[in-house]
């Protein structure tokens, strides 16, 4: 065999390989279950412009075919146990298929023998998805925090990419922390988010110019802490909080976290002005959030009163921890005067039904309202009961997501900019870390079984350490580079004044 | 000669050898055991994205090796022998100052042992090969340029000067496609090589740690020195209670060198319990939460490690978070030397028998007691929560519960909670013989007038009153003589030095860390 046969050999192997398509098995035993996949598409309805849904079988086989029927063709996928599905085909299939469904047949091989799969559905709905979400990656930690980001991830493709990470300016001795951030109706060149530690201070996107603003004042309890950017003026409702953190010594629920004072603030941002929205002794007022007109805020509030003076907030507190419990407010905003009034508890969860409400957020359309519900507290991300309820704000009737709940943590629901998906941080996988998951809601107001953020490795999400939170979506991507945020964190903060 | 720099190379290799599996086997192992290295896409991804990435992921790779100390090392001292090569033929070192070339393995040699305390605290990555090849990246990159550059007839200056501005562009651009995570020089100044190779307390914590770790107490046990040779360290003694405890032992904790000292410190490490082996301390308590809690706390401060991977399996297996506890084990599977440590643990899972007759479950579960849920917060202070939580608690559950609570209210010198403690003790075993540690503690605290207890109806054993006695009077004596407490625990030593009185009035150096 001369070197140009040998050659011509292995070219022709390596092309073989190649070509090595995936084939539907003709002597496959039927079952009669659907297949164990990860992440869990089955039967999901899922936006017509999302990427590829990638997934692992998780049947413990050797190999794996998936087979996608759509209107117009079928398409074979399967790589050892994974189904990796190519993009271009993937858009075709959406395209094809919109108003329709995908059919999947999962077939798996063990030794010598093929299983057949109870095929399943993916919906394919008519209305498309905000191309882009923002989380924060943050380990599910306790006290310390050392490496995080705020990233953006394109849902139409795989993309994924850092806004800011704490990393760029962080040293041991000046550790930073990112907390919330925030957007006016979905669009970018109107943000926040905020930095605690070194180099504090909330960063503030105006009309696409990069401030940074020191939020404390004397008048106030801290910074700027949960957001709401009001959507047609330069106003951003936060809350005000100092808060504490205890830990379960049994409860699986494992970490506390409390405050002990709460108020809110209204941020003028061209006058760089606080002022006091709500400061009452004895309640916890906390996220706030805006109708669309921009002329109610909805706001949580906990009725608490301190009763032992011999010992500090914090230590009474922890030893009731259980009985600090949010109702539901709303108050009017007149967005010309910047005054509110009528403020109205709308919900009262802590004393008809022994629960606290967290975290509201409107429809784009005004008619819902969705929170997170759980026995007690505020921080629902740790609490395993917490579920995600809805309000029609027509009627006034409140219901709990069946369709989007998981018997573990839900929390943090928010709306796309057409009103038809709706994202919450969800800790169904593996009770400890928050993945993003996305739920239809029709135009019936029926929300529909939720999907996590398809990922291009299906295993992503078991191998990595980090959680998703505080998932928004928007419209367009943050255009401002990390570089530019970086440089600016490092400048000293505007002080915010202080007005009555 | 005409051999000197094989002389050279094997006087290295040899010394090397030496001084790390030989010598160092243990702090080797330790090395590997905070470290990480995940097979797949996800942890190759997650590395990578950071400037010098690549390199870091083969570091990874390379670091898990030294699992088997001897292994590893070979591999470190390949690379070293190969820096040294390159390095003599690239600057065309003679044979006589080839010894030149050994001045960089040498150093990194020096590195890797100037780590000492700092191996539990250092936050760059696999750090033992890091700088190794990086170096040889440069090398080898220098080495490609005067390749490539041999036909063009500039001076050997004017290549390696194109090699380093070449190789300065190509980091800059690196740092510049990493912007968000760029080079920081953040070298810890340190001088801990001593600790490294001389500190025995060092070395005999890593191994205890490992021992108990695996469950193997009595080799815990055989890690103590002895009251002749040096105080062990505060983290020692309690590994050695630890070990103590779960061999039924627990009333010997003062008869057994109970008295430790701070660790030997020569730089500005500070020193936390949490980071040294407070997961592992909770979780041996049967403070599954708080294990848990400190394995996400060091591994968000000092990235993952094998060892908080471990922590956070146990503890998810024993609160039954089977899925969260299949996401770590999915790591562990995936790595060269952890796989059969994470398939066991798989199988506990698939049938929960298995684990419940196992010997970690059953160590373990006698110290869980009531399931009663607190709210609470340790502040960082591992020891100083232990002990007030046991001491603290009023129901024992389990006959080792009783022994922890009795045993640690003395350990931190509670003599209100060890009296409460004690009278339901006695109320609990009716005729039966009280172990000596509790009648001294009894006799100490019970004879103070604030005792919520009176002692004198209950019968001590006449060799533990009488000696008691006979402490009372020596101590009084050698008071009287105005002697210092050093020289008066000195002189007690021989003849109450297993006791428990002696430890409450002369030990005095227990510290908080």
């Amino acid at each position: 065999m001369n070197f140009r046969t040998l050659i011509s050999i292995v070219a022709l192997a390596v092309i073989m390989t190649a070509c090595n398509h995936p084939t539907i098995p003709t002597n496959a035993q039927q079952e009669s279950r659907l297949p164990r996949i990860y992440p869990d598409y089955t039967e999901v309805t899922i936006p017509c412009n999302i990427c590829p849904l990638n997934f692992a079988v998780q049947e413990g086989e050797s190999e794996v075919v998936a087979k996608f029927t759509y209107p117009g063709g079928e398409n074979l996928y399967g790589e050892e146990q994974n189904v990796l599905i190519d993009e271009e085909d993937w858009q075709n299939m959406l395209k094809a298929s919109i108003g329709k469904s995908i059919q999947v047949e999962v077939y798996t091989k063990k030794g010598n023998d093929w299983k057949a799969f109870k095929p399943f559905n993916i919906y394919v709905a008519e209305d498309s998805i905000d191309s882009y979400i923002s989380y924060r990656v943050i380990q599910p930690s306790y006290v310390a925090y050392e490496r995080l980001s705020i990233n953006q991830r394109n849902l139409t493709n795989f993309e994924e990419r850092e806004i800011y990470n704490n990393m760029s300016v962080s040293t041991e001795e000046t550790g930073q922390c990112i907390n919330c951030h925030s957007y006016q109706n979905f669009k970018t060149d109107n943000m926040l988010f905020h930095m605690r530690q070194g180099f504090g201070g909330t960063m503030l996107v105006v009309n696409g110019e990069l401030r940074k603003i020191d939020l404390k004042t004397d008048e106030t309890l801290s910074a700027g802490v949960y957001p709401a950017w009001h959507p047609t003026k330069n106003l951003i409702a936060f809350s005000t909080n100092k808060t504490g953190q205890s830990f379960h010594t049994k409860d699986l629920n494992k970490i506390e976290v409390q405050d002990t004072e709460s108020d809110l603030i209204l941020y003028d941002v061209d006058k760089n002005e606080v002022s006091i929205i709500s400061e009452l002794d004895d309640e916890l007022e906390v996220f706030p959030t805006w109708s669309p007109d921009g002329k109610k805020l909805y706001f949580c509030s906990a009725h608490f009163i301190y009763k032992n003076d011999s010992i500090s907030k914090e230590t009474e507190m922890i030893q009731r921890y259980k009985e600090v419990k949010y109702n539901l407010y709303c108050a009017d905003f007149n967005p010309d005067t910047k005054e509110f009034s009528n403020v109205e508890m709308i919900y009262n969860a802590a004393d008809s039904l022994n629960q606290s409400v967290t975290l509201p957020r409107v429809s784009p359309d005004g008619r819902y309202l969705l929170f997170a519900q759980a026995e007690f507290g505020c921080f629902h991300v740790w609490h395993a009961d917490a579920d995600i309820y809805m309000m029609d704000l027509k009627t006034m009737q409140v219901q709990k997501m069946d369709a989007v709940n998981s018997p573990r943590s839900e929390s943090y629901p928010t709306w796309s900019s057409n009103g038809r998906w709706i994202m919450v941080d969800s800790r169904r996988d593996d009770g400890n870390y928050t993945r993003p998951y996305i739920a239809y809601f029709d135009k019936q107001g029926k929300a529909h079984k939720p999907f996590a953020v398809p990922q291009k490795d299906p295993n992503f999400y078991t191998f990595f350490l980090r959680s998703f939170n505080r998932p928004e979506f928007m419209v367009e991507p943050v255009t401002i580079t990390p570089q530019t945020f970086t440089k600016k964190a490092k400048e000293e903060a505007v002080k915010a004044k202080f007005v009555q | 000669m005409k051999n000197l720099k094989y002389i050279y190379l094997f006087a290295f290799i040899a010394a090397a050898f030496l001084l790390l599996p030989v010598m160092n086997g243990d702090y080797l192992y330790t090395i590997q055991d905070n470290s990480i290295f995940i097979s797949g896409h996800t942890f190759m991804m997650d590395t990578v994205q950071h400037a010098g990435g690549w390199i870091t992921w083969v570091a990874c790779y390379l670091t898990q090796l030294f699992y088997y100390p001897w292994f590893g090392s070979t591999i470190l001292i390949l690379l070293w022998v190969a820096i040294y090569w390159i390095t003599i033929w690239m600057f065309g070192i003679s044979n006589k100052f080839s010894f030149l070339a050994l001045i960089v393995p040498l150093l990194l040699l020096y590195h890797l042992l100037d780590y000492g305390y700092w191996i539990y605290y250092a936050k760059a990555p696999a750090f033992p090969f890091v700088p190794t090849l990086t170096i040889l990246f440069c090398l080898l990159f220098t080495w490609g340029i005067l390749f490539l550059t041999r036909n063009l007839k500039i001076s050997w200056r004017w290549k390696g000067l194109l090699a380093l501005g070449l190789l300065g562009i190509i980091l800059v651009i690196i740092n510049w496609l990493s912007p968000s995570s760029p080079w920081r020089f953040n070298y810890n100044y340190r001088h801990s090589i001593m600790t490294t190779l001389t500190d025995k307390n060092f070395r005999h914590e890593m191994r205890m740690y490992r021992a108990l770790d695996e469950f193997r107490f009595d080799d815990v046990l055989k890690e103590m020195p002895s009251a002749n040779e040096k105080a062990p360290t505060n983290l020692m003694v309690m590994y050695k209670n630890i070990a103590l405890m779960h061999t039924g032992r627990l009333t010997d904790m003062f008869k057994t060198n109970n008295c430790g000292i701070n660790p030997f410190k020569n730089d500005s490490l500070p020193f936390y319990t949490s980071q040294l082996g407070a997961p592992l301390i909770y979780y041996q308590f049967g403070q599954i939460n708080y294990a848990y809690r400190w394995a996400m706390e060091n591994a968000v401060v000092y990235g993952q490690s094998f060892r908080n991977l471990k922590m956070m399996v146990r503890c998810a297996i024993f609160n039954q978070e089977f899925d969260v506890a299949m996401k770590y084990i999915a790591m562990l599977k995936s790595s060269i030397y952890y796989r059969d440590w994470a398939r066991e643990r798989e199988a506990w899972m698939a049938n929960s028998t298995n684990f419940i007759q196992h010997k970690e479950f059953q160590t373990i579960a006698p110290l869980l007691g009531e399931d009663i849920n607190m709210l609470d917060e340790d502040e960082g202070h591992c020891e100083k929560y232990i002990l007030d939580h046991f001491s603290d608690l009023r129901h024992a559950t389990s006959p080792l519960l009783e022994d922890v609570i009795m045993c640690l209210s003395l350990w931190t010198e509670d003599g209100y909670a060890f009296c409460i403690h004690f009278y339901d003790y006695v109320q609990n075993h009716p005729n039966q013989p009280i172990p000596e540690l509790y009648q001294q503690g009894a006799l100490l605290y019970g004879n103070n007038p604030d005792a919520p207890i009176t002692i004198r109806n209950f019968k001590f054993d006449t060799v533990v009153s009488e000696k008691y006695n006979r402490f009372a009077e020596d101590y009084n004596e050698l008071s009287q003589q105005k002697l210092d407490t050093q020289e008066m625990a000195k002189r007690m030593k021989p003849a109450y030095g297993d006791t428990y009185w002696w430890y409450y009035y002369f030990y005095t150096d227990f510290t908080i860390y």
